[in-house]
């Protein structure tokens, strides 16, 4: 299994290919938090189309709504108004049930902080996805987690726990976890934002990679070096996208 | 998923540790209430083996350092039987039913022994007071005078320790301790079995039992007799004192006191369920603390994990995977507590503890293994159905 984690100086950057057709489609967003008191406006008309294939990185600063943003796109939080397309499917009316189906198949997450299961293994952190997947046994389970993790370059490492590996470590096994479900978008927040420049940009690369194979990501970052290495960078501003 | 919660737990069995071993308590404590109830509560629903309603007994005293007479004895029990309402007279020894005095000894036959079994002095009439159901043979009667040994009647369960299914009637058999030089007075003849008697208590078990025969015309002078009484329902205080008058009519310094069995044995209960429902009370304060902790422990659990619902809701659990989720985690918990707890449990009837057949200890098992899973359930319940209903954004901002 080929390692995707290249040198430093061979990193190319996103090449800038067409979009193919939309995977994701947000139309007229917009997300108030409400409380008795004061009405928060996270998002605010907001419409984006993230085509096949693309690498879209989203920069503004913090608390302008990038996470709301991403939350919606993972299907984590409803927006109070809009319509959302996965797969050129409204989802507005989908049960948590159905919800939760499409989370599963079609998007992963890599967060910032990781999120990993501290008292699971590697490899048990990385089946996550798939243990909720119906008609996925355990062997083929094993056999895609162990492929995710060579993939990361990982493989020595599968029955490590989270707590014995260094942050570029445990994001690598986010990827893998993420990659493991084999989904059409990768959604990730702020995923080199806990690490060095250096593991960043090892990050980065696998995530450039793994784009260059045909993966869809969003990656929500504050690094703006980063994002000029993705193919599309949309910035936002007090909820609002504003370029 | 059941192996990953396997795993789950494993991985965390320090914190399960104190959990497991909280189950584990609560286990053994509701078998051992558990048992005891039910061991209770199974004697209770079973029959006395004698009739003790409309059942009197009389304390006879001659007064402080006098002695009665057989002959004055015996009149005083004729007198009585002649009373109207008073159905049968029997003499008997001090160890009334449901009263606090007991006289106990083991026998022997040809190598076979018995447990402890209650001994009861009594003459020709009491079986007709009593009540007590003859199974085979007769009770001793005037035809037993000339008898080498001592005629007794015994009860069934010790019928079947000495003789198992050979036949009892007309045989020998002695203390399980006589001694080198065994005298006519140490051996008793069967002349007939009974029906198992509660003799103790409501809530006892049935007691292997012997009747020994009161020789008539027995020269030996008594300071107290205690005789049976069977009256005519519907008697009481009247025939009460005509009795109490009848004594002192034969013997003016002879005083009587005369109680109803049927109320000893309500007195008798008392006593007994009192520790009991203390100790079942205890144990209800202890299940429902046991109870309140898990279902903090749970509450704890759920908050501290919430950034790994919110991972797992991000994977694609559904809140009601979440919710199971967190339910299985309890009853697996749950299972090693209840699996220490039953090898604890099964050791009682292995080893034949307190005597009590092992059907009581495995009801005992099963009701504490029910009440467990249950306890556990409803404590999991609530915190599961939070767990459920955790955003998943928001849980995953919060780490």
């Amino acid at each position: 299994m080929e390692n995707i984690l290249a040198p430093a100086e061979t990193r190319p950057a996103a090449p800038r290919l067409p979009a193919g057709p939309p995977v994701l489609q947000l139309r007229n967003i917009e997300k108030v938090y409400q409380t008795k008191t004061i009405e928060t406006v996270a998002l605010h008309q907001v419409n984006l189309t993230i085509g096949k294939g693309e690498f879209v990185s989203i920069m503004g600063p913090s608390g302008c709504g990038k996470s709301t943003l991403l939350s919606i796109m993972g299907l984590l939080d409803e927006p109070t108004s809009g319509e959302i397309e996965l797969d050129g499917r409204p989802v507005q009316s989908y049960s948590d049930r159905e919800l939760a189906a499409l989370r599963n198949q079609k998007i992963g997450f890599v967060f910032q902080s990781y999120h990993l299961i501290n008292d699971l293994s590697v490899l048990d952190n990385v089946e996550l996805p798939l243990l909720y997947r119906p008609g996925v046994g355990g062997k083929e389970r094993r056999e895609r987690a162990y492929a995710a993790l060579d993939k990361v370059g990982l493989s020595p490492r599968t029955s490590h726990f989270p707590g014995q590996l260094s942050g570029g470590q445990r994001q690598r096994v986010a990827i893998a976890r993420a990659l493991a479900g084999r989904p059409e978008i990768i959604l990730a927040d702020e995923p080199t934002g806990n690490l060095d420049s250096v593991m960043g940009e090892e990050i980065l690369d696998l995530l450039l990679h793994l784009n260059r194979e045909g993966t869809t990501i969003v990656m929500v970052t504050h690094d703006e070096q980063q994002a000029l290495k993705t193919q599309r960078l949309i910035r936002f501003f007090d909820g609002s996208q504003v370029s | 998923m059941l192996r990953h919660l396997f795993k789950l737990i494993w991985n965390r069995k320090r914190n399960n540790l104190l959990l497991v071993s909280e189950i584990f308590f609560s286990f053994v404590v509701l078998f051992a209430v558990g048992t005891m109830l039910i061991t209770f509560g199974t004697n209770f629903l079973a029959p006395h083996g004698f009739d003790y309603q409309q059942v009197w007994r009389l304390e006879i005293r001659a007064g402080q350092n006098e002695t009665m007479p057989r002959t004055e004895l015996d009149e005083v029990l004729r007198q009585v039987q002649a009373l109207p309402g008073v159905r049968q007279v029997a003499l008997a020894s001090d160890n009334m039913p449901f009263i606090f005095r007991t006289n106990t000894s083991a026998f022997s036959y040809q190598g076979r022994k018995s447990e402890q079994s209650n001994i009861y002095d009594t003459d020709d009439h009491y079986a007709q007071v009593m009540g007590l159901q003859l199974r085979e043979g007769r009770w001793f009667a005037k035809a037993d005078d000339g008898s080498h040994h001592r005629p007794v009647v015994i009860s069934q369960d010790l019928r079947q320790t000495l003789f198992g299914n050979e036949p009892a009637l007309g045989k020998i058999f002695s203390w399980a301790e006589p001694g080198p030089d065994i005298k006519p007075e140490d051996q008793f003849q069967v002349t007939g079995v009974v029906d198992n008697v509660r003799m103790e208590n409501d809530f006892g078990p049935a007691v292997p039992s012997m009747w020994i025969r009161l020789l008539p015309f027995d020269s030996t002078r008594w300071e107290t007799a205690n005789v049976v009484v069977r009256v005519a329902p519907g008697s009481g205080g009247e025939l009460q004192e005509k009795i109490a008058r009848t004594v002192a009519g034969v013997t003016r310094q002879w005083t009587t006191m005369v109680r109803v069995v049927d109320e000893d044995r309500l007195h008798k209960r008392r006593y007994t369920i009192v520790p009991v429902a203390g100790l079942a009370l205890v144990s209800l304060f202890l299940i429902v603390n046991v109870a309140l902790g898990l279902f903090g422990v749970l509450w704890y659990n759920i908050s501290q994990r919430r950034a790994e619902i919110g991972l797992r809701r991000a994977m694609g659990a559904t809140g009601s995977a979440i919710s199971r989720q967190f339910l299985g985690e309890m009853l697996v918990v749950s299972t090693l507590g209840v699996v220490l707890g039953c090898l604890l449990a099964v050791q009682f009837p292995l080893l034949g503890v307190f005597d009590l057949p092992p059907k009581f200890y495995l009801a005992g098992i099963a009701v504490a293994g029910v009440a467990v899973y249950l306890i556990t359930a409803l404590c999991a319940f609530y915190p599961s159905r939070l767990a459920a209903g955790i955003h998943p954004a928001v849980a995953l901002r919060e780490e």
